[in-house]
């Protein structure tokens, strides 16, 4: 278990007339290399949770543990290192660029690591590389850049400090949909290539389904359910009750199989629905 | 988190006092704290407890908050309650000789008194910000100093500079939040060092905050423009104050309580 809470409350405000609880007696846990999306509803404490994984947060009650660590136990050299493990990018990270250059934004983190300048040269290339983003980049001011490259680059910041999990809070929102694909494939592939577990906060299943193994759903400050994505959908109708959807290829293909074509329930992707079509006509595919 | 320093006290509330007309609860603010400077006796201070004790029940907010104003001015109250202590007049507390002599009866009487006028002074004048939002006080003091806009005084452009500068503080501290964490995620460093690392350490916050501050000004004034906003001149108004029976109500009080005040400082 890279990251694990035990019994996690959060309370924003406390003592004032603005007193919320965020987070209610959370406690999940997260298999090292695993992809797993964070799904809720506005305010139902997805941000909050995740802010809590790299100490940015202190529990108003319960326990954060990174790397087997409990890191509010003792002195501040864990929060530290959990500041490096777990790599936080918030929502619209465009807004948290402030050097004269590219190179430079990226190379904050690694700077803040102590690290030496070759190395940091290498790590803002491959992470210029994993993000899409050209090296013409690089000598520009980040504010000269269009808004899906700012927020490119602002990933790569991150991505920069190689950390062991990578947290992402709605990485896609207010991009164009190709825009939006695009990015989501880069982390897939950041997360195939260096092995790092990712955690991808997102408001659409579609997404989160397409690129995660595990989803945590998110439902007014508590955790309703951790588990595999077929084990998730399966509760459809409880989904749809916390306002939540199943991705609607896969409505599609519960209901064909209901009408009783032989086609898998589990079906996430077009691509995906694209082949069990394919296969299901070529096996005669008429109904039994 | 900074976001525990907000600007102005509000404390958001259902109760008469908070519903009242706002120039009305301001006007009425403004002849209490005169009327504590009237007050040479300390029946007077006693009917003008009395009256805070009421609109604290009245107004639902915590007594606990109320006394709370006092805190930031009582280093000052103990300072000029000690040195009343000694400038009274009158017979000596104790009759033995050294510097105690100078403490009298008529300085214990001074100190209290000066003591309580500031404490009441205090709490007095935070209901208005307790009980009124920012906009609404903005636009109540708008509302009161229409008449210097005859004088040519930008009455209209002040308060709606006011307004927004207020309507923009909590957005900005949450900002700062926003993107302090942000960096700190990145490893940046705000709490070693000594001052001109630190001083250095802020430019990752404040660049990015100066650049979104300018870039909310400009989306603002295009949605202003883009709703024909040209300054005050012919603005209707969306929200008309209108004095209602619980502001008459509440000038009764305030005339009663000024007419005791008075009263008790005649005949006494
Ligand atoms: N800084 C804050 N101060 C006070 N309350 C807050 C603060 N941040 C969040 N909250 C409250 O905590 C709750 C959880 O917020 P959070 O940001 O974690 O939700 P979320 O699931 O990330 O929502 P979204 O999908 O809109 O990003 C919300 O009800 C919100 O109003
Ligand atoms: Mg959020």
């Amino acid at each position: 278990m890279i990251i694990k809470t035990e019994h996690l409350t959060y309370k924003y405000g406390i003592g004032t007339p603005f007193e919320k609880t965020a987070l209610d007696d959370v406690s999940v846990s997260i298999k090292e290399g695993d992809y797993v999306g964070v799904i809720g509803h506005t305010g139902s404490g997805k941000s909050t949770l995740i802010s809590h994984f790299n100490a940015i947060l202190k529990p108003t009650s319960g326990k954060v543990f990174v790397d087997g660590q409990d890191i509010w136990q003792d002195d501040k050299t864990e929060r530290i290192k959990a500041r490096f493990k777990v790599g936080l990018v918030f929502q619209y990270p465009e807004h948290q660029l402030f050097e004269d250059t590219v190179y430079n934004d990226i190379a904050f983190g690694p700077k803040n690591m102590g690290l030496s300048g070759e190395e940091i040269e290498k790590r803002v290339m491959t992470s210029l590389e994993f993000v899409g983003l050209s090296k013409d980049c690089l000598e520009k001011s980040p504010f000269e850049l269009s808004g899906g490259q700012k927020r490119r680059a602002a990933i790569a910041g991150v991505m920069a400090m190689s950390p062991k999990v990578l947290v992402l809070d709605e990485p896609a929102a207010g991009l164009d949909p190709r825009g939006r694909d695009e990015i989501l494939s880069r982390i897939r592939d950041y997360h195939k290539e260096t092995g790092s577990t990712v955690l991808l906060v997102s408001h659409s299943m579609e997404d989160i389904a397409e690129n995660a193994n595990s989803i945590i759903v998110m439902n007014r400050a508590a955790c309703m359910m951790h588990a595999s994505v077929p084990e998730v959908f399966e509760h459809a109708s409880q989904l749809e009750k916390i306002g939540l959807d199943i991705p609607q290829i896969t409505r599609v293909f519960i209901s064909l199989h209901k009408l009783g074509y032989p086609v898998s329930q589990n079906i996430y992707t077009v691509d995906d629905a694209e082949r069990e079509i394919l296969s299901c006509l070529k096996g005669g595919g008429a109904r039994d | 988190m900074i976001k525990d320093i907000t600007l102005g006290q509000y404390f958001p509330g259902d109760s008469p006092i908070h519903k009242m007309d706002p120039r009305v609860k301001l006007l009425i603010t403004l002849e209490f704290v005169v009327l504590l400077f009237v007050v040479n006796n300390f029946y007077g201070f006693a009917v003008c407890a009395t009256l805070i004790v009421a609109v604290t029940a009245l107004s639902k907010i915590p007594p606990k908050t109320v006394l709370k104003s006092i805190k930031p001015l009582l280093f000052i109250i103990i300072f000029t309650a000690f040195f009343n202590l000694f400038y009274g007049g009158g017979s000596p507390v104790f009759e033995s000789v050294g510097w105690l002599r100078w403490l009298t009866w008529g300085g214990i009487r001074n100190a209290a008194f000066m003591s309580l006028r500031i404490i009441l002074l205090l709490v007095g004048s935070t209901f208005v910000m307790y009980t009124t939002s920012p906009v609404m006080l903005t636009d109540a003091i708008e509302r009161l100093l229409g008449p210097l806009k005859k004088l040519k005084v930008p009455v209209h452009e002040f308060a709606m500079m006011m307004t927004i500068a207020m309507r923009f503080i909590p957005t900005l501290v949450d900002e700062t939040d926003k993107i302090t964490n942000a960096q700190k995620a990145r490893g940046a460093d705000f709490e070693t060092g000594n001052i001109i690392r630190r001083a250095k350490a802020l430019i990752p916050i404040l660049v990015p905050l100066i650049v979104s501050a300018f870039r909310r000004a400009e989306e603002l004034a295009d949605a202003m423009e883009c709703r024909c906003y040209n300054g005050g001149d012919g603005r209707t108004r969306y929200k008309i104050y209108s004095c209602k029976s619980r502001d008459y109500v509440a000038i009764c009080v305030m005339l009663i309580v000024t007419a005791s005040v008075i009263t008790l400082n005649v005949l006494i």
